[in-house]
């Protein structure tokens, strides 16, 4: 398997956040401090650089929201390659936990 | 009219950006609300009815649009950007609010993004102002003269100035309130522009010309042909480049105002380089001496 370097926090848990459906950027935010317990807080500077590095990168796409009220509203979507660098990254954390469990 | 606008003209450093929005905050503090950062100065109006906390953010946004957006989502109110790449946001002051809810970069390990673009285009910078320096610095080897030592140091002392910077930013636990940098700033500021006046008058007042004189023959052999004056307008090295070729001896000399003979050569074939004249102020003039009446060719360069 190839060896994908460790996700940084902000990366992790906006995959994270995304892995549960398109959200807005104030929405990845707000989940990510409620899945973290507060632990984790993502800044507007983090926000826009993580989101247009993972763009580049192609693991989200920008999409814009038909919902009734909130239309045109930019939204980040997971893509197949971001869902796939999610699960990998996810594997390499359980790796380490499971290593610490030898211990 | 009330007095309800103002300007502060000060220049903050990159590696100082948290003395800036310091002072911002101050401002805001005092009534009065940045309404557009600068390089040099930046613009308030007088609003004592808010206060606000600043950030700064830098770098080459591709998408301005959801920049704002980003910001905006999170409560942050888009100022305005420089030409360099530098950005103002600004939010209302919240009183119950801890520190960290004005941080716009979150990310717990390594510099925040903003001071590693920085670092990086100035890292970039410094060493491009180092090959300049280099460059100049090989000149003045060659040809030690005062506008060449001048365009040797410039760009030196650009380059400490900012791999200093360079190197403040990449360390984590050097202050970003450093204060004093402002100073520094504005002399190197100083520096670079009275450097340049001087290169640029010293440059111009210089001699500098190509000329040359031949013939396929001689009608008759000259004595002291006198022909060309020149100037120098202030005691430096000057530097000739100088070639000759002639079927007999010929002399070619340059005098000064008394008639004192400063530089002479005495050939048939000769091709030089570089020939280092230490010059006073004063007048000066080349003199050319035939030895015969056959072919001629003197070609000289003074810089």
């Amino acid at each position: 398997m190839k060896r994908s370097e460790p996700m940084s926090e902000s990366y992790y848990y906006i995959l994270l956040c995304l892995a549960k459906g398109a959200n807005h950027g104030y929405g990845i935010m707000q989940l990510t401090e409620k899945l973290s317990g507060g632990d984790v807080t993502i800044g507007s500077g983090t926000m826009y650089g993580a989101t247009s590095n993972m763009m580049k990168k192609g693991w989200i796409r920008e999409i814009l929201s038909d919902e009734p009220g909130v239309e045109r509203r930019r939204l980040y979507q997971l893509t197949d390659a971001g869902r796939e660098a999610l699960r990998g990254e996810i594997e390499r954390l359980r790796r380490m936990l499971d290593n610490a469990e030898g211990v | 009219m009330a007095q309800d606008r103002k300007s502060s003209w000060r220049a903050y450093t990159a590696w100082d950006y948290e003395k800036e929005l310091e002072d911002l905050d101050k401002a805001s503090r005092e009534g009065w609300q940045l309404v557009r950062g600068g390089c040099f100065h930046n613009k308030f109006v007088k609003n004592p009815a808010v206060r606000y906390r600043y950030q700064l953010d830098f770098g080459r946004i591709e998408d301005m649009g959801r920049y704002i957006e980003t910001f905006r989502e999170q409560g942050w109110e888009y100022v305005n950007s420089t030409f360099n790449g530098w950005h103002y946001f600004r939010k209302a002051w919240d009183p119950s609010l801890p520190d960290s809810a004005y941080e716009i970069y979150t990310e717990r390990s390594g510099l925040p993004e903003m001071e590693k673009r920085w670092a990086r285009i100035a890292g970039i910078v410094g060493m491009v102002l180092l090959g300049f320096a280099g460059f100049w610095l090989w000149t003045t080897i060659r040809r030690f003269q005062l506008p060449n030592l001048i365009m040797t140091l410039m760009p030196a002392v650009e380059a400490g100035f900012l791999l200093r910077g360079w190197y403040i930013m990449r360390n984590p636990n050097s202050p970003r309130k450093r204060g004093g940098e402002s100073r520094l700033f504005a002399l190197l500021l100083a520096v670079i522009l009275l450097g340049s006046a001087a290169a640029v008058t010293l440059t111009c007042l210089r001699p500098h010309f190509t000329t040359s004189q031949q013939a396929a023959s001689a009608e008759y052999p000259a004595e002291d042909n006198d022909w060309l004056d020149f100037t120098v307008k202030y005691p430096d090295n000057y530097f000739l480049d100088l070639k000759m070729q002639a079927e007999e001896p010929m002399t070619f000399s340059i005098v000064n105002e008394a008639g004192e003979v400063v530089f002479t050569k005495t050939e048939t074939d000769f091709e030089a380089r570089d020939l280092r004249l230490r010059l006073p102020a004063g007048k000066y003039r080349y003199r050319l001496s035939l030895s015969g009446t056959g072919a001629f060719l003197v070609e000289c360069e003074l810089e």
